[in-house]
C-alpha cells in the first residue's frame, strides 16, 4: 500500500501542558485510522496539526512523500480535507452554496484564482459547472433539498453537510474529527456509507470519535491517545482487548487519575 | 429521493436564471427612468450624480465589508484619490480621461490592498483603525501638498470627458454615469451568487472552514478591499469629472459614515441594497428642505428604525413581504379549486 500521510515526531505544548507529545503516524491509501482517547487526550490538536490550522511546535509531515506546511489553504490544496467538531457552516448561504465552497475552491487558490474568481463570477455567477460534483456528492449522502439554508438545519443535517463539503474538494485524505456527534441513526449510516466509498476509491481517512463502537466497525486500525501521546497503535479488535483500552476508559489500572 | 432533488434544483437553476434576468431588465429600466428624470433639470442632474457617486461608495464598501466583513475606513481616501486623479490627468497631461478612471482604480486598490497588508495578521479592528487613520491624514495631506493638488483650492477647470471626438455635455456624462452604476452593481450581485462570493460570504462567519477547503481567506480579503477601493474610486473620478473641479473638502471623512450604512439602510441581501441606500441618504440629506441640517440626524434615525424593525434592510422587508403576499395567494388559489371540485 502507498503511504499518502507521514508524521514524524509531531508535538504542541500550551504552557506546560503536552497536548500532542511526539506523535508519529502513517495513512495508507484506502486505510481508515481511528483515532480514540478520552476527552483531553488531544484528538483534536492532532487533526489541527495534520492540517494545519495549529502550527507544530516540533515535527514533520508529508503527503505523497512531499512535505506538507504552510496555512490550511495550501495543505488542502495538496489533497487534505477536514471537517471540524463543531460544524463550520455559514448559517445564512444553502446548502447547496456550503457544499459548493468545498468543490470551488481549487479553483479560486493563489491571487491569480481569486481574481479569475472576481472576473469570472460577474459573467457566470451561477456555478453551475460544479454541479457534477454537487449532485454525486448530495446523493452520496442524501443532503435533500440543496436549497435549505444551512441555520435551519439540525445539527446532524449540518454534520452532514459539513461532510459534503469535505468530500467535495476530492481530498486523497480526509480528516473527520467527530462526525458522528449530534447526527441520528440515518445520518450516521449515510456517513458511514460516505467513508467507505471514499476508501473503496484509494482515499486515506483519519476518523476521530468518542463513539468507540462506530469506530471499531468502520476502521482499519486504531491509534489510541492519552495524554498527547500515543498508547495503542494496531488491530482494532485487539485494541478493544488490550490493557491500555481498559486502563484509558475504565480505569482498572487507577494509578492515573484524568485532571 | 435524491434524483428528485437534483432535478428539482436544476429546476431552481432555471427559475433563478429567469429572476436574474428579470432583475437585470428592470434595474435597467429604473435607471433609464432615473437617467429621464433629471433630464435637464439642473438641480436634478445634481442629485443623480450625487446618488451614483454614494452608489458606487456604497458598493465598492459591500464588497469587502458586508459580504466578507472586512471593514476599511479610508473610503474617504479612496474616493479622492479617484477625484484628484481626474484632475491631474486634465490639468498636467493630455492624455484621456478614462485613463485617469483607469490610473485612480489602480492607485486606490493598491492602497487598500497595503493597507490590508499591514494589518493582516490583526483582528479587523485595527484594519478599520488604521484605515481611519490613512484616512485623516490623507485629508491634511490634500491640503498640505500643494504643489500636486493645489492645496485648500484644489484643482478647477477639468476639461470635460472626449468620447470619439466630441465633448459630452453635462446631461449625457450623467446618463452615462448612472449607467456605469447599474453595470458595476449588475457586476457585483453577480459576483455575490458566484462561487468566489460564496467563498468571500462564507469567510465573514467561518474563515477556518473556507481555508479548510483551499482558499486563502487573507489574500481573499485583500483581493476584494483592492476592488472595493477600485470600484469607490471610479465614482470619485465621475464625480469629478461632472463637476469640473475638485478640492480638498470636496470628500470628507463624513461620507465614509454615511457609507457604511447606505447597504444596511437599503438591504445587506443584495448589491441593490447598497444602490437603494445611497438613493436614500441623497434623498435624507439634501431632496428634503425641511431638515436641512439634520439630514443627517434624520438618516442616523432612519438607519436604526430599519435595523430594529427590518433586520434586512428595506429590500429584505419587501423580499419578505412579497414572499408572505404570494404564500397567501397560493394558499386562497389552493383552496378555491379544492372548493370548486365536487
Amino acid at each position: 500500500m502507498t503511504v499518502l500521510l507521514e508524521g514524524a515526531g509531531l508535538g504542541k505544548s500550551y504552557g506546560g501542558v503536552h497536548a500532542v507529545d511526539d506523535v508519529s503516524l502513517r495513512l495508507s491509501a484506502g486505510e481508515v485510522l481511528g483515532l480514540i482517547g478520552p476527552n483531553g487526550a488531544g484528538k483534536t490538536t492532532l487533526v489541527d496539526l495534520l492540517d494545519g490550522a495549529q502550527p507544530a511546535d516540533s515535527g514533520t509531515l508529508s503527503i505523497r512523500g512531499r512535505r506538507l506546511t504552510g496555512p490550511p489553504s495550501r495543505r488542502a490544496r495538496a489533497g487534505l480535507a477536514r471537517t471540524f467538531q463543531h460544524p463550520h457552516l455559514a448559517l445564512d448561504l444553502t446548502v447547496r452554496e456550503n457544499v459548493l465552497l468545498g468543490a470551488a475552491a481549487p479553483k479560486l487558490a493563489g491571487v491569480g484564482g481569486l481574481l479569475g474568481g472576481l472576473v469570472a463570477g460577474a459573467f457566470r455567477p451561477s456555478g453551475s459547472r460544479f454541479d457534477g460534483t454537487l449532485h454525486r456528492v448530495a446523493e452520496a449522502l442524501d443532503l435533500g433539498d440543496l436549497r435549505r439554508r444551512c441555520g435551519d438545519l439540525t445539527l446532524g443535517e449540518q454534520r452532514l453537510v459539513e461532510v459534503a463539503r469535505a468530500l467535495a474538494q476530492e481530498p486523497s485524505v480526509l480528516l473527520l474529527d467527530e462526525p458522528f456527534a449530534g447526527a441520528d441513526a440515518a445520518g450516521i449510516a449515510a456517513i458511514s456509507a460516505a467513508v467507505r466509498a471514499v476508501r473503496e476509491q484509494g482515499c486515506g481517512i483519519i476518523l476521530v470519535d468518542h463513539n468507540v463502537d462506530i469506530v471499531a466497525s468502520l476502521v482499519d486500525r486504531i491509534m489510541l491517545l492519552r495524554f498527547g501521546s500515543v498508547v495503542f497503535d494496531g488491530d482494532p479488535a485487539e485494541c478493544m482487548a488490550s490493557p491500555e483500552m481498559q486502563d484509558v476508559y475504565f480505569g482498572t489500572g487507577g494509578e492515573r487519575v484524568v485532571p | 429521493m435524491s434524483a428528485v432533488t437534483a432535478r428539482k434544483s436544476s429546476g431552481a437553476l432555471g427559475w433563478a436564471r429567469s429572476a436574474e434576468t428579470g432583475r437585470i431588465l428592470g434595474t435597467l429600466a429604473l435607471t433609464l427612468g432615473v437617467i429621464a428624470w433629471a433630464g435637464a433639470d439642473l438641480f436634478r442632474q445634481d442629485l443623480a450624480l450625487l446618488g451614483a457617486t454614494y452608489a458606487l461608495l456604497a458598493l465598492g464598501m459591500y464588497l469587502p465589508f458586508n459580504l466578507a466583513g472586512a471593514l476599511s475606513l479610508a473610503y474617504s481616501a479612496y474616493v479622492a484619490i479617484g477625484g484628484y486623479a481626474v484632475g491631474l490627468v486634465a490639468t498636467k497631461t493630455g492624455w484621456p480621461l478614462p485613463l485617469a478612471y483607469l490610473l485612480g482604480a489602480v492607485a486606490s486598490a493598491a492602497l487598500a490592498v497595503l493597507l490590508g497588508f499591514a494589518t493582516r495578521r490583526l483582528s479587523g479592528f485595527y484594519l478599520a483603525a488604521v484605515t481611519l487613520l490613512f484616512g485623516v491624514a490623507f485629508q491634511s495631506f490634500l491640503l498640505d501638498a500643494k504643489d500636486i493638488t493645489g492645496g485648500a483650492l484644489g484643482i478647477g477647470s477639468i476639461r470635460p470627458l472626449t468620447l470619439f471626438g466630441s465633448e459630452l455635455d453635462r446631461r449625457t456624462f450623467i446618463a452615462l454615469t448612472l449607467l456605469a452604476v447599474w453595470i458595476v452593481a449588475v457586476a457585483v450581485d453577480r459576483v455575490r451568487r458566484s462561487p468566489f462570493g460564496v467563498a468571500l460570504q462564507s469567510s465573514r462567519d467561518v474563515p477556518a472552514a473556507v481555508e479548510a477547503a483551499g482558499v486563502g481567506v487573507p489574500a481573499m480579503r485583500l483581493t476584494v478591499l483592492g476592488a472595493g477601493a477600485a470600484i469607490a474610486s471610479l465614482g470619485g473620478g465621475l464625480f469629478t469629472t461632472a463637476n469640473q473641479t475638485i478640492g480638498p473638502d470636496t470628500f470628507t471623512l463624513h461620507l465614509v459614515m454615511l457609507a457604511i450604512f447606505m447597504p444596511l439602510l437599503g438591504g445587506q441581501g443584495s448589491a441593490w441594497g447598497a444602490v437603494l441606500g445611497a438613493v436614500l441618504v441623497v434623498e435624507l440629506t439634501f431632496n428634503l428642505q425641511i431638515f436641512e441640517r439634520s439630514g443627517s440626524l434624520i438618516f442616523g434615525v432612519a438607519v436604526l428604525a430599519v435595523l430594529l424593525i427590518a433586520p434586512g434592510g428595506i429590500l429584505g422587508f419587501a423580499g419578505q413581504a412579497t414572499r408572505w403576499l404570494r404564500g397567501r395567494l397560493a394558499r386562497g388559489k389552493g383552496a378555491q379549486e379544492k372548493g370548486a371540485r365536487p
